[in-house]
This record gives structure tokens, sequence and C-alpha cells, in this order.
């Protein structure tokens, strides 16, 4: 329903977003995933209306909406990144001028908000001000305002971002049960890999602006398929051991955690042999081995050469 | 618009610290620069020669057609009164001349002295003139009744030195800082577009189906509404708690003030729609806006500032109209004609101002 035609936008010459294609059926639930500055949220901000790309195109239901944004906006509802709340004002009072923003109807819009506060868990603070609210509880209020409208469309710009693990719960709860229960279409971006392996159906990673890689979720896994993850804990973590670890052949990519080593490297019967070597030539002890099945985030770092939190 | 208006509305009220504060320091700088509340000033008349009935007579004639009021005393406490500095002044009459008995040396003494000589003067003609009538008290009927309403009546004009006689630097002050404050609410209030854009408000309401004229609207009008109460709160105090004379036409200060509030909600926008956050709006804005009253010659009797490049640069601005404005309807009258310039060059500068900060505005968003 809704997609996107080589997407770009520059900011004083350099391109934070670079020929983005993207599509979003009716009743998906997508994830957008991409380190900071990834240009998750510019190309939220395009397919939103908010700013107009520096070229290319955003089509909703085969129509450019880049100079024509009402219908769009009419289905469209929006959880910035940002708590777009006026804080001196309460929880019902925000819900209801942005409400009254979004033109419902009176008598439509009392029982909507008392809606929304119930379904993010609030009705009973809602005469408070935000600003003496718990981060959790302004992430929560911030996705209700977005809901006033019933929008078929829901983009959420990283909704969980810094808040506590009950919020989030709750949070993650909330917009698989709007996807389940209503049939909401949902855009969903995040730098946690574990949210968006919960709730989407489809994934498109993001990296300096360009996708890097798309696809479901064991679509994307098996870019991954002729690979080993191997976690190895030392006494200690020298370079040397690490320069070392990467001279091997099958290796690709070496992480490292604390006392522990990630290695991605290509499945063969001697790694492990390697590795072994390798750690007794840099005079380590080895503490502890492990195997692992490949995930998302070991993806993301096969593409990248980096982590998603960097 | 009005749901925006409201919710402006709504965070005002819900802290209304800023604005009484701001009330607060333009009656009372006014107060500090001025010393005192404009209360007429008492002048005690006494005698040790003419009797009680003589002596009220004149207190009748000094307290006519004067600013000042006059009041008989007990010669004894009169002077007392003097002497302890609880009064500047008082009147010792006698049967053919008077003495103005003080200890200190105020700018009224001398208006005071003058008014009571005019009145010496009349009697002593009068009392000339009674004495060679056949009809003595015919005669003062008579005389009286001509020197009120005379069948020839002289009026001197020159350059309006005859309308400054009430001008009063007090009421100007009382109007320069009520405007100085209300440059500061309104500037204040249009920075909330600055504030809600950054905090992503801005973004949500352009998302909803409202027009991008209603949100400006909505802002506008409110900074204006806010402004012009803040500025009639404060004149309504200063002319009922302080005894300020802010002229005849409380209507006409009403108008100047609406527009004035306009004008200037345009220059805030202009200087918002320069700026990329509210910290920079919070730095810069304070530091510019007390210039304006100085450079507009706001704090100076009418005429006083000369030098051409300042006026220039003044009149670019709504406080300098404003304060024509202002000073022409608390001391010359006006009708509404001469009324007209100040309030074209307000709308004019109003205009201007705002189509070029929406439109810096717009272009940093885009
Ligand atoms: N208005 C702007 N002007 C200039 N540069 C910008 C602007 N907005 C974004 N950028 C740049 O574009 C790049 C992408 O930013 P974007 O906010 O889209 O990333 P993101 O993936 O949402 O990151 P995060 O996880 O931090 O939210 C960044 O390098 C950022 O500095
Ligand atoms: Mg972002």
């Amino acid at each position: 329903m809704i997609e996107t035609y080589k997407l770009t936008k520059a900011f004083k010459g350099k391109r934070a977003v670079d020929e983005v294609d993207f599509y979003l059926d009716e009743g998906e639930s997508v994830g957008l995933l991409g380190p900071n500055g990834a240009g998750k949220s510019t190309t939220i901000s395009m397919i939103s209306t908010l700013i107009k790309p520096t070229s290319g195109d955003v089509k909703l239901n085969g129509e450019s909406i880049v100079h024509n944004s009402s219908k769009l906006r009419k289905i469209l509802g929006v959880v910035p990144q940002e708590i777009a709340l006026y804080e001196e004002l309460s929880a019902y009072e925000n819900l209801k001028f942005f409400g009254q923003l979004y033109k419902v109807e009176k008598s439509i819009l009392e029982k909507r908000i008392q809606s929304t506060l119930e379904l993010v868990g609030l009705r009973d603070r809602q005469k408070d001000l935000v600003k003496t609210f718990s981060g959790g509880m302004k992430r929560r209020v911030n996705i209700a305002v977005a809901l006033l409208h019933n929008p078929k469309v829901l983009i959420l710009d990283e909704p969980t971002v810094g808040i506590d693990p009950q919020s989030r719960n709750h949070i993650l709860e909330m917009v698989r049960r709007m996807k389940e229960e209503q049939g909401t279409t949902i855009l969903y971006t995040s730098h946690y890999m574990e949210e968006v392996e919960q709730l989407c159906e489809r994934i498109y990673v993001m990296d300096h602006g360009k996708v890097i890689a798309t696809g479901t979720q064991s679509e994307l896994l098996s870019i991954l398929s002729n690979e080993d993850t191997i976690k190895i804990q030392v006494d200690k973590v020298t370079d040397s051991l690490i320069e070392t670890i990467q001279e091997i052949e099958q290796v690709h990519q070496v992480e490292e955690d604390k006392d522990n080593l990630k290695i991605i490297a290509k499945k063969s019967s001697n790694i492990v042999r390697e590795l072994v070597l390798a750690v007794e030539k840099e005079k380590a002890q080895l503490l502890n081995f492990q195997m692992e099945k490949p995930s998302l985030e070991d993806v993301f770092l096969h593409l990248t050469g980096r982590t998603l939190r960097d | 618009m009005s749901t925006i208006f409201f919710a402006q509305l709504k965070k005002e009220l819900r802290r209304p610290l800023f604005m009484i504060l701001l009330i607060g320091a333009s009656v009372g700088v006014t107060l500090l620069f001025t010393g005192s509340t404009q209360a007429p000033m008492q002048v005690a008349i006494f005698s040790e020669e003419v009797s009680q009935d003589v002596l009220d007579n004149w207190e009748e004639k000094l307290n006519g057609n004067s600013s000042f009021q006059f009041e008989t005393k007990e010669a004894a406490e009169a002077l007392e009164d003097v002497k302890e500095g609880r009064r500047d002044l008082a009147i010792r009459i006698n049967n053919n001349d008077y003495q103005v008995v003080t200890s200190s040396e105020f700018p009224e003494i001398a208006y005071v002295e003058q008014h009571v000589q005019k009145a010496f003067h009349e009697e002593a003609m009068m009392k000339a003139a009674v004495s060679q009538a056949d009809n003595p008290e015919n005669m003062r009927e008579e005389l009286e009744g001509y020197l009120e309403n005379p069948p020839l009546k002289i009026e001197v004009s020159s350059l309006k030195t005859d309308d400054l006689n009430n001008y009063d630097i007090k009421t100007q002050l009382a109007f320069a800082f009520a405007l100085l404050v209300a440059m500061f609410l309104i500037g204040f209030r249009i920075s909330n577009i600055l504030k809600d854009k950054v905090t992503g408000v801005r973004n949500r309401i352009l998302l909803s189906p409202i027009s991008k004229t209603q949100m400006y609207l909505g802002y506008i009008s409110y900074s204006m509404m806010i402004g012009t109460i803040q500025t009639l709160i404060v004149f309504l105090i200063f002319q009922n708690f302080m005894n300020y004379d802010l002229g005849d036409n409380f209507a006409m200060l009403v108008v100047i003030t609406i527009i004035f509030s306009f004008s200037m909600a345009s220059i805030a926008m202009l200087i918002t729609g320069m700026l990329r956050t509210p910290e920079q709006f919070l730095a810069i804005y304070p530091s510019v806006i007390p210039l304006l009253p100085v450079i507009s010659g706001a704090y100076m009797m009418p005429g006083a500032l000369t030098n051409p490049v300042l006026n220039f640069i003044g009149d670019l601005f709504p406080i300098s109209h404003a304060m024509n404005a202002f000073v022409e309807v608390a001391f010359f009258n006006p009708d509404w004609i001469e009324l007209l310039k100040p309030i074209v060059f307000m709308l004019l500068i109003g205009v201007i101002a705002m189509g070029i900060g929406i439109n810096l505005m717009e272009r940093r968003s885009a």
C-alpha cells in the first residue's frame, strides 16, 4: 500500500538516506533496523510527508504523495522518536488537544481518549501532568496521541528507547494487539534486535543511509547459513590475540565483549583447532568455548562490520 | 486555530508566575524611577493675622482650578509639619500678602508659588476695583462673573508649549515600562513555536488536518491577546491604584495596545524565524529588547532624542510609534485621525516582519 522508489535525502550534500526502495503492504508489520545515524528517522519523516525527499518518490496505492499528502496523512499515525507532548499539561489534556487538532468529533473523542488511555495503561493517571511522569509513561502517552484518530498505518520511531522493561513489554504487547485485533499496518523502527524479531514479519536493515539487507527473519538468517558463530572466553584479551585470530583464513569477524570474543567464521571442520592454536600461541588461557546459531545481530555484524549499538 | 490558542492559554494559566512577575516589575520599576505614587500634593495654609472666615475664603479660592490640594490648619501644626519634613511647604496668609514656608526645593514648589501668586494678584485687583465702586457687593459679583466667563478671550498657541504644561514624565515612564514588559511576554509566547518545533509537537500539528495558516494564527493571536491583557492590567493598576493620569480616552489606549501587540508579535516572529532553538532565543531576545525603548527615546521627553540615526532605527520598531500614540492620548487629547499615523506605521511593521518571519521559519524546516 505504501512504497518508496529510490528515496533520497541529502543534508548539505551529505546523503542521510540513499536510494531506499521499500514497501509496506496492508496489515503487515515491518521492522526498520539500524544503528544510530543510519537514516531511519529521516526515512520515516519522508514517508510521513514531514520532509520532502531530495529525489525519489513515496507512493500510496500507486499515487505519489510528495506533493499531495492529505490522503496519506488521514490514515497515518506517527509516534515520533522524541516525546512530542506539552509537559505542562496533563495526559488527558494532551490527548484532548491532539484529538481536537485531528478534528475527531466531540462525542467520539471523549470515548476514544478513555479507550486509548486504557490501552496504554494510564487511565488512572490521566489527570497528572506529563512532566511528573516516568520516561516509560511519557513514551506511552506519546504513543497514545498517535492512536486517537484510529490510523490504519502506524509508524513508530524507536518507541522503547531508554525505558524500564515493564513499560517496554507493555508497549510491545500493545503494538502486537493493534496489529492482530485491529489489523493495523505497522512500521516499527528500532535498534533493539529482539523487538523487531518479536514483532515484525519483514525486516529492512539500514546502515549509512542505505538498505543493506531485507527479507523475513529466516531469509536474513540464511545469509549466515554458511557461517558459524563461536564465542570463546579467555583469561585476558589482548590486541595481538585478536590479530592472530583475524589472520585465521576462515574468520570473517572478531568482536570483543569484555573477556569474551565473538567470532564469525566460515563453516569448516578445522576452525576449532585453529582457534585453540591461536590462543595457545598468544599464551592465553581458554576458559570457555561455545558454538551458537547465528542471530540477526550476527547478520548485522556480518553485513556492516559493526554491532547495532555502536 | 482555537485549539492551539487554548492550549497555550492552558499552559499559561498553569504557570502564571511569569506574567505576574512582569506586571510587578513594570509597576515596580516605574515607581523606582519616579519615586512616588501620583497623589495630589497637599499644601497647608494658615494665618496668624486674618480671621478664620477669610482663611476659609482663601482655601476655596486656591482650591478652585488647581491640581494641588490646599487645606487650612493651625499655624503651629502647619509650621511643625514643614519643620519635621512631613510636608514640603505651607502658605502663611497675611492681610495683604503671603509667605511660602518651605524647607526643601522641589520643582513643584515653584508651581504652587505661581498658583498662589496668581490668586493674590486677582484678589488685589478685585479689592482695588471694588474699593472704587459705589456698590461694592454688586461690583465683586460682576467681576467674578467676568473672570469666569470673559467676554474676550485671548488664546495663546505656540508649538505645543501650552500643551506641554500638563505633560508628565511619570506617566510616560509608566507607558514605557508597561510596553517593555509586554515585549518580553509577547516574544516569549511567540518563541513557543520554536519550542514546539524542537520537542516535535509542531510536527504533530503539521501532520494533523489543521492548516499552517491556522497554526500560525493560533500562536500569533495568543501572543497578541496575552500581551494586550498584561499591558491593560498594568494601565489599570496605574490609573486606579496610583492615581496616574493616563488621559481621558481609555478606548484609544486599548486600540493602540492591541495594534502594538500585533506589531511586536511580528518582530518576535522575525527574530524567532532567524533562530533554531529556544535556547538561542533565550540568549538573544532579552538582550536586544531592552535596547529598543532606549533608542526609541521612550524614556525621554518627546523630541528630546534628536540623533537622526537613532531616530531612524527607533522608528523601525513598534514601541516608538506606540509611545508617540500613548503620549498623545495621555496629554494632548487627540482625535482618532491624529492617531492614524502611529497606527499605520505599527501595522506596516507588523505585516512586513510577520511575512519575513514566517518565511524564514518555513525555510528553516524545509
Ligand atoms: N535536519 C538535519 N540536518 C542535517 N543533518 C541531518 C538532519 N537530520 C538528520 N541528519 C543526519 O542524517 C543522518 C541520519 O539521521 P537519522 O536521524 O535519520 O538517523 P536514525 O537512524 O534515526 O538514528 P537514531 O537511531 O540516532 O535515531 C545523521 O547523520 C544525521 O546527523
Ligand atoms: Mg532516529
